[in-house]
């Protein structure tokens, strides 16, 4: 164990941290991954850094590591959602029970919905920078199991189904959007394959990928859905495309995945908003 | 690719002038980081797969280990998120007039110690690869995090370094 994770607390306090200074379990929790802005001025909100709650912080630029609770207008007067801005990651050098300790919280706590998400490259060749993926499934090469046998095992399995009410209700959200609005895009939906870090993909595993049927590519995500998989909280991701991987184009870095986030942000943020209003 | 200024790595101990290592671990990363302005490294390995007849040059690679040793707080010498594309040297003239059969090749680079199946040997085949090795993969990390430009060679089990593979990577 190391010094950071002595430093983390148990999901027990930090949940009960939670329960003292919000008045009831938020509807909603949201994890907004790396650039990705949605669900601003919330009212009535407070705002506590992850290190309050959760004993420890993030170290990446972009994930500032913070949540808050309040209300969103279109949730219900009453109705409360937590945003995690931030995440912790096992490319940070976290162990499995610090990079899943919010998602135990977010169950332990009995918060019915869970949205994530993620910045992503995309596989998919019809996919564009900008692009909203639902995840219908995923792929876990990061498991800590794999440490000790390498990915072979994970490779040789299929890709696990996160289909469920919420993801369905997404693409539903998704579909009407852009039957009314020409400014939203057509949601996309796939496989996410969940790979350590923190280096991004040789173009020998981009392919590799490819051939494994993921649509999308990142660093996060599935220890959540993970850990409150058979909880009584209802998981369901979505990618943000920030980058489509081509033979013909140069990669970009942690620099193109934060711009294309903040311009697809308007987007998901609609889509979240109008989801929520029917959870 | 100046090859007589490269660093240089074996770990397959047969090779004369070079830093050598039994295997991929701490002491290799810090190699590579306390090195100078020279950012050429030469790598040399061994390698099991149907393709690898002969010494061949690795082009790209899988990284198929679980794990990464950029993993844990970012050491300055490297950005936090390195791209790792268009880093391997696939071109050496020495090395082609000296090695004719010469091949070039995507390496899947397997945790220390597993040894695929055949079913797994067609899995690597089918995703890409055409051989696999234990050591190169985590090096090639860690100097292409470092800013190095990797020229990684690799040898079938059974191949010892032959007079014209040692001159031509003196």
């Amino acid at each position: 164990m190391t010094s950071k994770e002595t430093l983390a607390k148990p999901v027990d306090e930090a949940t009960a941290f939670l329960k003292k200074v919000c008045k009831k379990v938020p509807r909603v929790a949201v994890v907004l991954g790396s650039g990705v802005s949605v669900l601003e001025a919330l009212e009535e909100c407070s705002t506590y850094p992850f290190h309050e709650v959760f004993g420890v912080s993030p170290s990446v630029e972009g994930h500032s590591g913070s949540l808050t609770v309040g209300r969103l207008p279109c949730a219900g007067s009453d109705e409360l959602v937590a945003v995690f801005r931030g995440r912790f990651h096992l490319y940070e050098g976290h162990d499995w029970s610090v990079v899943t300790l919010p998602a135990q919280v977010v169950a332990n706590w009995g918060i019915p919905y869970y949205l994530l998400t993620n910045a992503a490259g995309g596989l998919n060749r019809t996919f564009s920078v900008g692009d909203l993926m639902v995840l219908t499934g995923y792929r876990d090469h990061l498991g800590p199991e794999l440490r000790q046998t390498g990915l072979l095992p994970a490779l040789s399995a299929p890709p696990t189904n996160v289909c469920n009410r919420l993801s369905d209700l997404l693409l539903a959200t998704g579909k009407k959007l852009e039957a009314e609005r020409s400014d939203f895009h057509p949601l996309r939906q796939g496989v996410y394959a969940a790979l350590l870090g923190p280096n991004y993909e040789t173009m020998a595993e981009i392919e590799m990928l490819r051939r494994l049927k993921a649509d999308a590519v990142g660093m996060s995500t599935v220890p959540e859905l993970r850990t409150v998989k058979g909880t009584q909280t209802m998981a369901a991701a979505v990618s943000v495309i920030t980058n489509v991987w081509r033979e013909d184009q140069p990669m970009g870095g942690h620099e193109e995945v934060l711009e294309a986030s903040k311009k697809a942000s308007a987007r998901l943020d609609l889509l979240f908003r109008t989801v929520i209003g029917q959870l | 690719m100046n090859i007589k200024q490269a660093r240089k790595i074996d770990f397959t101990g047969q090779l004369p002038g070079f830093q050598h290592f039994p295997r991929f671990n701490d002491e290799v990363t810090r190699f590579l980081r306390l090195g100078g302005s020279e950012k050429t490294v030469v790598v040399v390995d061994r390698a099991v797969g149907p393709k690898l007849a002969a010494p061949s040059l690795v082009v790209d690679h899988l990284n198929l280990t679980g794990c990464c040793p950029l993993v844990g707080p970012n050491d300055p010498c490297g950005p936090r998120f390195p791209v790792v594309n268009g880093i391997y040297v696939a071109e050496c003239e020495s090395l082609e007039t000296a090695l004719p059969q010469l091949g070039k090749i995507v390496a899947a680079g397997l945790k220390d110690g597993v040894e695929p199946d055949a079913d797994e040997v067609q899995l690597l085949k089918f995703l890409g690869a055409d051989a696999f090795c234990y050591n190169t993969v985590p090096t090639m990390i860690v100097a292409a995090h470092a800013g190095y430009k990797v020229l990684a060679l690799l040898l079938p089990q059974a191949a010892k370094a032959t007079k014209e593979l040692v001159e031509a990577l003196s």
